[in-house]
């Protein structure tokens, strides 16, 4: 069991994450972890429901817990949370952490009553998540795109899983995939102002440490399943009655190793992540065809996609426009001023991070997962993102080749 | 420099300073310490509601098209040959800018160009640059901003549910107007919105964060008065707001659209308040929404069980010198059950007696929420712009709430009026 402390006395509340990660031996284990974290977040042998749950945290000052599952690449990560104010700054200095540290033992491992009728109705909750996901059109947009790049993955399928895995889960599934989650890497991370709580990891291995856990480390975990891409890139349209079109586009990088992570990073805000980039500039500025155009790195996976809110007739001078952006990248037409402008957004960005506990305990999980280092720190990795060169960036731009363009909405007909 | 004013949060831990330069210009500055980032914001109390006043070059009054003060936003943040946004870009600093109903803000956020960031930024608030080409290329990229919300379903039910309570109040018209309306704006009206409501009286300057308060003022105070030619008069800013009668304009709407979970937002229409109980009943109506409709409420539990709502059902206050009103929003496959649902029960809730306890503990817990949204920066100023609006203290809200007591929720309940009441609907196609 590893705890980490990131500790900052700007703050007033202390921040405690803990950690499930796993590698899934199949996509549907991510419907049934979807299930399961629903009924985790709402229901324990003390607490029957959610409202006797809102109840008792109302009591600790409003205290935020939640369960929250995500993706690292292909790993399953499923996270309980919960966010509380420091003693120092509650009338009467009133010490909550006992209270705090028990709700969470309790949360975890004394799950559910496993009744058929909770387990029904959040399948039944579970199952909306899954029908509304065209409602929000960008959203939807880029998801197609990621499932298409990876295909028959974990990280190609759905967050909240597949609606015919989900109506097939019973009681036995469940408590199966609870066995399976409480032995996976468990990662702790406490983040935001410690003052006189220096003793806090001390008191989370009283409370927890006595759990058989996976020894396995985070950084033994395969977080990228490798897809095979073919040659040309492939178009899909998805028909839908909306105003505007969504157009994604899938980039692949092959060959990539870990160090590539700031050039790609670098890679991608000159694409497409700042308003100084190449596509905010020509696609939304010099050709007005779009209000909303950008791109977004996956590091855990090598990918990256591109989208965009277009109309429907603007299809192919979009896509074109777009395509001759990679490619000017890949030539080296990049200007002293989008570099810079580039790294500079992405040093200040970095900075920015310290100004949140939450942000900070994500990038620690983050980067003992993807640099297996558990101390890499802030200013380090600004260090690293500083010595990026104009050539580094030429170099995982001729790595890069466009794999997939996702329509949806339609395009208009010539 | 003028007389700098002092309030004091001590469960927030920070401080705002205020003083008002000799053109009229509000500056405030909360002192945020420890953070790394600093945000700078110059805003107008100007927004989408006003589209008839007195041109302050001319004296003469004007109607201009829908969607003008939005439109303004996206111009005013773009000079010859260059988007603001880039030029903040091009310094590593982050910047944004939004038009609301009653206010158009523009703001960087940054650790390290600090003083390079309030120079761009009034130089480009100062420096306006409008041309006939650049306003027919905003009217291609507005047009899709439009369109992107005539896909989004939440905006719709939203802006649908302000289109049933008021008949005249331009809040019943979407803040980026339509592709027509914004067709008709041109480079001149333009200047004549922009010279009459950025006119420093009526606007203002935020700095957040952990800044050196005197030398902010200063620098501030220099780069403002580097344009003091601009400034066509002092006199306060005259704009008409038709008076709107207190009846609804109509009780349903439904529009159906691509999608799969249905949406509803009822409305409940209000008498203007004041500025200060403006705040209150924003405060008044977040309890009420913790105490009846969150999670730990009954009502929510057993439309929970019953398996008609998923998510949560939200209800917020919202108000301005000319709209004052209540909604209450969901999601749901079953959302005509939910609607009658809701309905009974804020007529039960009306009529029962309030429950002392569950009164304290959300009183509590508000107070906690208080104390961890001061973890971050944004809350700070969105206070301090309120607080202005509203012509109030900056720290008003945390004043009220400990005040607050169960007679305030019961009042205020009352006010809710079935005659009043409307329902925006959105139901799939």
């Amino acid at each position: 069991m590893k705890i980490y402390k990131i500790n900052n006395d700007k703050f007033k509340s202390i921040y405690i994450s803990y950690n499930f990660t796993m590698e899934l031996g199949n996509t549907k284990a991510l419907s049934n972890n979807a299930v399961l974290a629903s009924l985790m977040a709402k229901t324990s042998k003390k607490y029957e429901s959610q409202k006797q749950i809102e109840q008792y945290l109302n009591l600790l000052y409003g205290a935020n817990y939640d369960v929250n599952i995500e993706k690292y690449g292909d790993l399953y990560n499923l996270e309980f949370r919960i966010e509380f104010i420091n003693k120092k700054f509650l009338p009467n200095k009133e010490e909550l952490l006992n209270n705090i540290l028990e709700f969470l033992y309790e949360m975890i491992y004394n799950p559910t009553d496993w009744s058929e009728a909770n387990i029904e109705r959040e399948k039944e909750f579970i199952l909306e998540r899954i029908n509304e996901r065209k409602d929000e059109k960008l959203r939807y947009g880029i998801q197609k795109a990621e499932e298409l790049m990876c295909k028959d993955t974990p990280f190609g399928t759905y967050l909240y899983g597949e609606e015919n895995v989900v109506k097939e889960i019973n009681k036995e599934i469940l408590k199966q995939t609870y066995q399976e989650l409480i032995k996976s890497c468990v990662t702790i991370i406490v983040s935001g102002n410690l003052t006189e709580y220096d003793d806090i990891d001390k008191k989370i291995i009283d409370v927890f440490g006595k759990q058989d856990i996976s020894k396995k480390t985070l950084a033994e975990l395969n977080y990228n399943i490798k897809n095979n891409y073919d040659g040309k890139a492939e178009e899909v349209i998805e028909y839908q009655d909306t105003v505007q079109s969504v157009l994604s586009i899938g980039l692949s990088v092959e060959n990539c190793n870990p160090n590539d992570f700031y050039a790609l990073n670098l890679y991608n805000a000159i694409l497409g992540t700042t308003p100084s980039s190449k596509l905010f500039q020509n696609v939304r500025e010099k050709a007005s065809l779009a209000y909303t155009v950008r791109s977004r790195f996956y590091r855990f996976k090598d990918i990256i996609i591109i989208y965009a809110g277009i109309n429907k007739d603007d299809y192919k001078k979009a896509t074109e426009l777009i395509i001759n952006q990679i490619d000017d990248i890949k030539e080296g037409k990049i200007t002293q001023e989008e570099f810079t402008s580039a790294k500079d957004s992405l040093m200040a960005d970095l900075l920015d991070w310290k100004d949140s506990k939450i942000a900070m305990a994500k990038m620690k999980l983050s980067n003992i997962i993807s640099f297996n280092d558990d101390y890499l720190e802030v200013d380090k990795m600004r260090e690293k993102m500083s010595k990026v060169t104009l050539q580094d960036i030429i170099n995982v731009a001729n790595k890069i080749s466009v794999r997939k363009i996702f329509v949806l909405g339609g395009v208009v007909n010539e | 420099m003028n007389k700098i004013g002092l309030e004091v949060s001590e469960e927030l831990g920070e401080s705002t300073f205020s003083t008002v330069l000799d053109n009229g210009l509000q500056v405030f500055i909360c002192k945020k310490k420890g953070f790394n980032k600093k945000i700078g914001l110059f805003g107008t109390k100007y927004g989408s509601v006003v589209n008839d006043f007195i041109d302050i070059t001319t004296g003469e009054r004007m109607k201009v098209p829908d969607g003008i003060a939005h439109f303004l936003e996206h111009k005013l943040f773009e000079k010859e040959g260059a988007n603001a946004l880039d030029l903040f870009s091009k310094m590593g600093v982050s910047s944004n800018a939004y038009t609301s109903f009653d206010q158009t803000v523009y703001y960087f956020e940054t650790s390290e160009k600090f003083e390079e960031s309030i120079e761009m930024l009034v130089k480009l608030i100062k420096e306006p640059y409008f041309t006939d080409e650049n306003v027919q290329k905003e009217q291609g990229i507005i047009g899709q901003e439009i369109s992107m919300y005539d896909d989004d379903p939440s905006f719709k039910v939203y802006f649908n549910a302000l289109r049933a309570m008021y008949q005249v109040n331009p809040v019943r018209i979407d803040i980026a107007g339509t592709i027509e309306s914004i067709s008709h704006i041109t480079k001149d009206l333009l200047y004549t919105c922009y010279n009459t409501f950025y006119s420093p009286q009526n606007m203002f300057f935020i700095v957040v964060g952990d800044v050196d308060v005197d030398e902010t003022f200063k620098i501030i105070d220099k780069n403002i008065k580097k344009y003091e030619s601009n400034n066509f008069s002092k006199e306060e800013i005259k704009k008409f707001i038709e008076k709107e009668p207190s009846e609804i304009a109509q009780k349903d709407i439904t529009q159906k659209m691509e999608i799969y979970l249905p949406q509803i937002c009822l409305g409940y229409k209000l008498d203007l308040a004041n500025g200060k109980d403006i705040t209150k009943n924003e405060i008044l109506v977040s309890i009420i929404s913790d105490m009846y409709f969150s999670k730990q409420s009954d009502f929510f539990e057993k439309e929970y069980n019953l398996g008609k709502v998923n998510s949560t059902i939200d209800m917020q206050y919202e108000g301005s010198e000319s709209f004052s009103h209540v909604l209450i929003s969901t999601t749901s496959t079953n959302i005509d059950e939910v609607e009658k649902d809701i309905l009974d029960y804020v007529e039960k809730i009306k009529k029962e007696p309030i429950d002392e306890e569950l009164f304290d503990t959300i009183k509590r817990k508000k107070i906690g929420e208080l104390i961890l949204s001061s973890d971050s920066l944004n809350i700070s100023y969105r206070r301090i712009i309120d607080s202005i609006l509203n012509k109030t203290n900056v720290y008003l809200d945390i004043e009220i709430l400990n005040n607050l007591t169960s007679k305030d929720v019961k009042e205020f309940l009352d006010k809710l009026d079935e005659n009043k009441r409307v329902s925006s609907k959105i139901t799939s196609k």
